[in-house]
């Protein structure tokens, strides 16, 4: 009897929910993009304007589990061949199988879940108008590897969400002085698996709050004779920690990373690059609203916003090495974000790039626009 | 292992019906053992929950579109029109889940069609769940502006 009234129930119910919803192949279009101009001080250095990024993302839902997932960019907003510049290339390509709320089976291209900045990219969700130093020269966005991995919420209502891969591993021979391990990234293209390594993140939200800590683990020899064959050969380890908050008009974000590459020495004595053996650093971010102040019922928002940033990608070098100092960086951003909808931004802002050395410190001058839908 | 990817793979053929999801979040939202009758208005769906002789609210199941996923989604009124709670019954979106925690859907709580509903003001965002917190939110609002509307005109009582 009671079964029969919970399938009468349910029944009923079925009739109450909208069809649209369930089961049906579509394909979705979005995109983003941004525009820059940028003029550093100093003789001889015009300003330059670029069409950064193109977006488009394309996404294909086959049932109610099973989705695709692409973003295709353009950097730069053209390629030819002998020319230097420009970039095609795609920041995402994933099938996505949701089993549960608490679990996603991912395999594709994907974004390491590192920091802020790499998975959440699209321009208007974050001030100034290129994306923080930090997150270009320690952690190195957008950062996409192949790989297999799950991503959930943990159930509960403990407000806490979790993403793990296992990814391709990043290449020493790519590794610099200046930008640490941003060129070891093999961005999918052909990529090698000597070294498997291991990502993820675990974050925690309320309204008006997000944090999270990421960890990235794995070798980077890429089975060179003299680095070493072994699949964690030249292992590098990144922990990274991040804040977001919100309240009333005012916002504030943090990030800190260090990486530890443990063997910088024999990576440096093979490649010639002096990478250091810890890539440190981190940046705060305050912002208010100002038309709170002016025009309290405008839905349209106007971020006036500080930034300080500090890292340094010699924060510790291999036995014998002199340490660059001025690749420990300062930059200190001041601008204005002005957002008309939540989904596109017009930006300006004053950066001042230091350094420990005092050597070619400088200022840019930066304007932009940024979309997305 | 391959026992727990076994059972894994037999508990995705057999997903939880949403029917079901319907039934336990009325009786999340106003108590167990609540009957529920489905009315139409211009031909949409309204859950008329009562327990006796006692009408204790309405509710409606409703879709909005997320990033490219629909999130489905409960608003249910008490008989004064003021919301009692908003439920996300499914969500596909693989960024933008904390849209279904309570602390987030708590901030709708005692809202009215009258009541603004603006995200960063009334309701406070979530950082990377911004797509899906302003999808649900105007969802919410539709919702309840047809609700109250269609209580206060007698259309469903």
């Amino acid at each position: 009897m009671q079964r029969c009234f919970s399938w009468g129930l349910c029944c009923a119910l079925a009739a109450a929910l909208p069809q649209a919803a369930f089961a049906q192949e579509r394909t979705t279009l979005g995109g983003y993009g941004e525009l820059h101009y940028t003029n550093l001080t100093g003789p001889n250095t015009p300003g330059v304007v670029n069409l950064a990024r193109f977006v488009a993302y394309l996404a294909h839902t086959f049932d109610e589990r099973l989705t695709f997932r692409s973003e295709l960019e353009v950097e730069n907003a053209k390629v030819e061949g002998g020319q230097p510049g420009g970039e095609v290339s795609l920041e995402q390509a994933y099938l996505d199988y949701r089993l549960a709320d608490w679990l996603t089976l991912r395999t594709g291209l994907v974004l390491p879940p590192v920091g802020i900045i790499n998975e959440t990219h699209e321009p208007p969700t974050f001030n100034g108008v290129d994306r923080p130093g930090f997150d270009t020269d320690v952690i190195p966005t957008t950062w996409r590897e192949i790989g297999v991995g799950a991503v959930g919420t943990i159930p509960g209502g403990s407000g806490l969400a979790y993403r793990v891969y296992l990814v391709n591993g990043l290449r020493a021979d790519g590794f610099s002085a200046s930008q640490g391990i941003r060129e070891g990234r093999q961005e999918g293209r052909e990529a090698s698996f000597a070294n498997p390594s291991f990502t993820g993140r675990l974050e925690w939200a309320r309204p008006g709050w997000k944090i999270g800590g990421s960890f990235w683990y794995g070798g980077t020899a890429n089975a060179d004779s003299v680095l070493g064959t072994g699949s964690f050969a030249a292992p590098i380890t990144l922990v990274s920690a991040d804040v977001r908050y919100d309240a009333g008009g005012a916002s504030f974000r943090g990030e800190v990373a260090n990486i530890s590459v443990s063997d910088a020495g024999a990576i440096d004595a093979r490649y010639g690059a002096i990478v250091g053996s810890r890539i440190a650093g981190g940046y705060v971010e305050g912002a208010y609203d100002v038309l709170r102040l002016l025009a309290p019922s405008s839905p349209v928002k106007l971020n006036a916003f500080v930034r300080h940033e500090r890292y340094d990608t010699q924060a510790s070098v291999p036995a014998g090495v002199t340490r660059d100092r001025s690749l420990a960086r300062r930059l200190t951003t001041l601008g204005l974000t002005y957002e008309p909808t939540w989904n596109t931004a017009f930006k300006g802002d004053y950066q001042i790039v230091r350094n420990a050395a005092g050597v070619g410190e400088h200022e840019v001058l930066s304007l932009g626009v940024g979309y997305q839908f | 292992m391959a026992l727990a990817l076994a059972l894994l793979l037999l508990a995705a053929q057999n997903p939880a019906a949403p029917p079901a999801k319907v039934a336990a979040s009325i009786a999340r939202v106003f108590g167990p053992g609540a009957r529920i009758d489905t009315l139409r208005v211009d031909s949409e769906p309204v859950l008329r929950v009562s327990r006796a002789d006692s009408l204790l609210g309405f509710a409606q199941v409703g879709n909005v579109l997320g990033k490219d996923q629909p999130i489905t989604f409960l608003v249910a009124i008490d008989p004064a029109d003021r919301l009692k709670d908003v439920d996300i019954l499914v969500y596909r979106e693989p960024y933008g889940g904390e849209v279904a925690y309570e602390p987030w859907r708590r901030q709708f709580r005692g809202k009215t069609a009258a009541d603004s509903l603006r995200v960063g003001r009334e309701i406070r965002s979530i950082s990377g769940a911004t797509i899906s917190v302003h999808a649900v939110t105007l969802g919410v609002r539709r919702l309840l502006a047809d609700l109250t509307a269609w209580h206060q005109r007698g259309a469903i009582r």
